[in-house]
């Protein structure tokens, strides 16, 4: 079933502070909101949810694609806007990529040491080491929030991620743990890495690749709520917890 | 029922027999004589898209393989639906460019581009071009700036350049226009940059206008009360979509679009009459004969541009002249195309929106489902259960063939002030997409609404479906499949990985005795044969 609660999982938007956020809101969901989506969450235009913008890495850069579009993608140019109003709209559009949510209250040094306790590095690459299995966590610190962070280590299969990757596509969760039975009898569990109404592939816990037409297949579970990562909820403290988030928020790209 | 299945020698005796003849009006209205071609949007003026052709059947689909592909010149979204004309193929190239090519070879033969300013205004949809019309020796098409223009078929050379409407006002063509004896028909988009909608009519030789039916009346015409204030000035209603057309009646059947702006009805109290509605015109003076409202004072966004799709058939005992449409709203709708007296009203998918609708088919409205401050969750979503991908008729199976979406939206209030050429829309919405999202093929008996079959896709789709005399249907998805189904249960029996999303309408075509399938995806236009 379709659930209201999904939405509430997704990239959440920063809490528009300030004046000049809460105009631009209002600008934005009287011009933009129709192909961006309310809050920027994407609909037939791209989500602006995010901390990078592809075509406006800058303030200047936004304001510029603001004012003339991208005609060949159809996005209309806005000449309206008195530069007071684009200011407005940029601060608010910016707002939207900010990991939201209160700041990490931990320690970020003792946490690096409670990432290399629980082997996260097994899964996950921060700065090109570690192994690939779960997502890349470079620049998990501008794409997450504090409080999403905490979900995802205590609970993630209510956090899978969203939104991270082109693939499989707008809206579809990430690393959705998928099981297979093939025609042959073999199980296979692993996470979904993209599909169609004809095939899925899919990488295994040994992180192998796998395809399949699904017609050929004997049984296909999609296991929503779940995750393979195992969740840490009463694994580890609390000062824990919060010192893995801080480290968590302090990366931010390749330094 | 005429004789539709005709055999492979039979269609190479055609495909002989007409080799570089005129499109004339007369070989329009009878295309089944003439299946190797596609000569107009949807195949036939009843917008059927069906194929008599019957070399590809059920038994041999699954050998189907590539013979030629296209790549366009630029970048963007092709939704193209190419028009074959006496082995020749007419396509659209992103944002309105035509290319004729070589049907045996996919080579081109001449592509024309007119100038579009940098400036140009395209509001409401992606900048795109879904088709050209063809009569005589002309080919007809609409621009992102504003004009209609006739090219000549033979060398793309400019015959005439009309300026339908003023694009600083937003007003600009993406539909594939209407060629009929002697009119032009073309429809506008616009709504979200606070048009007035209209539908107009062109002399083929002379690209002069001959008549303008507005679609949103002004003050003292019929339907003007169903506008409060001055809203109808810019009260929408485009005509974005290539109509059908009965020739024995002689009424064009076209849909019109969303009242502006879109999700705040309040500063247009009222009906808001002509939007959300079929009209049936007469094509020589544009006089509306009858029209029927879909989604009075629409408030979601919920155009009903869809194709109608005219057949006749028994209903409750009594032959009538019908025309269906799935209407965005998730309703499909059967209507009496003489009178358009409504006859009956189906959820073809998720709805969240109406109890259902009265005996005049409007809708009875669900309390709480008008856009919000805090977002308003309502099936079906923005883009609608339905939209601009063509449904197909089979006259084999009396089945209507739909590509439906099933897909929710956080409907959103705001408010947006009129400024000329700027977006006019007042909200919007939060998508449930993703696994929340899906989509299917449906087949419904196209006399009562009912469902026969389904065949589910893994995303709400955005391409349009073709069936044909060989027992097929087919049809692409998001995810960039392109596949046939058995037109009378719905079974897989042949699909193929184009690459890029699938978001055009598939037609088929014939040269040298073969048949063929042709389906844009991606940058590029792929035509399948045995």
């Amino acid at each position: 079933m379709i659930l209201p609660l999904v939405l509430a999982l997704t990239v959440q938007s920063a809490p528009a502070s300030g004046r000049a956020i809460q105009e631009g809101k209002k600008l934005f969901d009287g011009m933009c909101a129709r192909c961006h989506g309310i809050d920027g969450t994407g609909d037939e235009g791209p989500a602006l949810n995010r901390a990078t913008l592809a075509r406006a890495a800058s303030d200047d850069a936004l304001r510029d694609v603001i004012r003339d579009g991208i005609p060949e993608r159809g996005m209309p140019r806005v000449r309206r806007l008195s530069d007071g109003e684009l200011a407005q709209l940029v601060a608010y559009v910016r707002s939207l990529g900010r990991a939201g949510g209160p700041p990490a209250r931990g320690d970020a040094e003792r946490g690096r040491a409670v990432y290399a306790r629980l082997g996260c590095a097994s899964c996950h690459i921060v700065e090109g080491q570690g192994s690939s299995f779960g997502p890349d966590l470079t620049e998990i610190g501008i794409q997450r929030g504090a409080g999403y962070l905490k979900q995802s280590v205590i609970g993630p299969g209510e956090t899978l991620p969203r939104g991270l990757s082109q693939v499989p596509g707008r809206g579809f969760a990430e690393y959705l743990p998928v099981q297979i039975v093939t025609s042959d009898g073999r199980t296979i569990r692993g996470v979904r890495i993209n599909e169609d109404p004809f095939t899925i592939q899919l990488r295994d816990t040994n992180n192998q690749f796998h395809s399949y037409r699904k017609s050929e297949l004997k049984q296909l579970e999609k296991e929503f709520g779940k995750s393979v990562m195992p969740g840490f909820r009463g694994r580890v403290t609390d000062t824990e917890l919060d010192d893995l988030v801080a480290y968590l928020s302090t990366l931010r790209g390749v330094k | 029922m005429r004789a539709l299945l005709v055999t492979a020698a039979g269609l190479a005796a055609l495909a002989a027999a007409q080799p570089s003849a005129q499109v004339t009006y007369e070989r329009i209205a009878n295309s089944e004589r003439e299946p190797q071609n596609w000569i107009t949007y949807s195949g036939n003026y009843q917008s059927h898209r069906f194929s008599p052709l019957t070399e590809i059947t059920r038994a041999n689909v699954a050998k189907l393989k590539p013979a030629w592909v296209y790549q366009v010149r630029r970048t963007g979204i092709v939704e193209t639906s190419p028009i074959v004309a006496d082995g020749v193929m007419y396509i659209t190239e992103p944002p309105s460019t035509v290319t004729a090519l070589d049907a045996h070879t996919g080579r081109p033969l001449w592509t024309y581009t007119p100038a579009i300013p940098t400036d140009v205004i395209v509001i409401g949809s992606p900048p795109v071009n879904r088709g050209v019309a063809i009569l005589g020796d002309t080919v007809f098409f609409g621009t992102v700036h504003g004009h209609l223009i006739a090219l000549d078929a033979k060398s793309g050379a400019v015959r005439w350049d009309t300026v339908v409407d003023d694009n600083k006002l937003g007003h600009y063509l993406t539909n594939a226009p209407l060629a009929l004896a002697d009119r032009i028909i073309v429809g506008v988009s616009g709504a979200e940059a606070g048009i007035r909608g209209f539908l107009d009519a062109y002399d083929p030789k002379s690209g002069k206008r001959v008549w303008r039916t507005y679609t949103v009346p002004t003050p003292g015409e019929p339907g003007a009360q169903t506008w409060g204030g001055e809203s109808w000035k810019n009260g929408g209603g485009s005509s974005w979509l290539t109509g059908s057309y009965d020739p024995a009646l002689n009424l064009v059947y076209w849909g019109t679009g969303n009242p502006g702006p879109d999700w705040n009805g309040d500063v247009r109290p009222g009906d808001n009459l002509y939007t959300c509605s079929l009209l049936a015109l007469s094509p020589v003076d544009g006089r509306i004969k009858w029209h029927f409202q879909f989604t009075p004072h629409d408030v979601h966004d919920w155009d009903s541009n869809e194709i109608p799709i005219l057949f006749d058939a028994t209903v409750n005992g009594r032959a009538r002249k019908l025309v269906a449409m799935a209407n965005r709203n998730a309703f499909y709708y059967v209507l009496d195309r003489e009178t358009g007296e409504f006859l009956s009203g189906t959820p073809y998918a998720k709805q969240t929106w109406a109890e259902g609708l009265d005996a005049k088919g409007r809708p009875r409205l669900k309390p709480g489902t008008d856009p919000s401050l805090e977002g308003t969750l309502v099936f079906p979503n923005i883009q609608g259960a339905s939209n601009w991908p063509s449904p197909s008729f089979s006259p084999a199976t009396k089945l209507f063939y739909q590509p439906a979406r099933e897909m929710g939206t956080y409907y959103y209030k705001g408010e947006s002030k009129y400024k000329a050429g700027e977006p006019f829309v007042a909200g919007g919405g939060r998508a449930v997409n993703g696994d929340e999202a899906w989509g299917a093929v449906r087949a419904i008996e196209a006399a009562t609404g009912k469902m026969k079959w389904e065949f589910k896709l893994l995303s709400p789709p955005w391409s349009g479906l073709l069936s044909t005399a060989g027992g097929l249907v087919f049809g692409g998805t998001e995810e960039g499949n392109f596949f046939a189904l058995d037109a009378e249960n719905g079974t897989p029996l042949w699909d193929l990985q184009l690459g890029g999303a699938v978001k055009a309408n598939p037609i088929a075509f014939g040269v040298d005795g073969k048949e063929y399938i042709a389906i844009a995806a991606g940058y590029a236009i792929f035509v399948f044969g045995l």
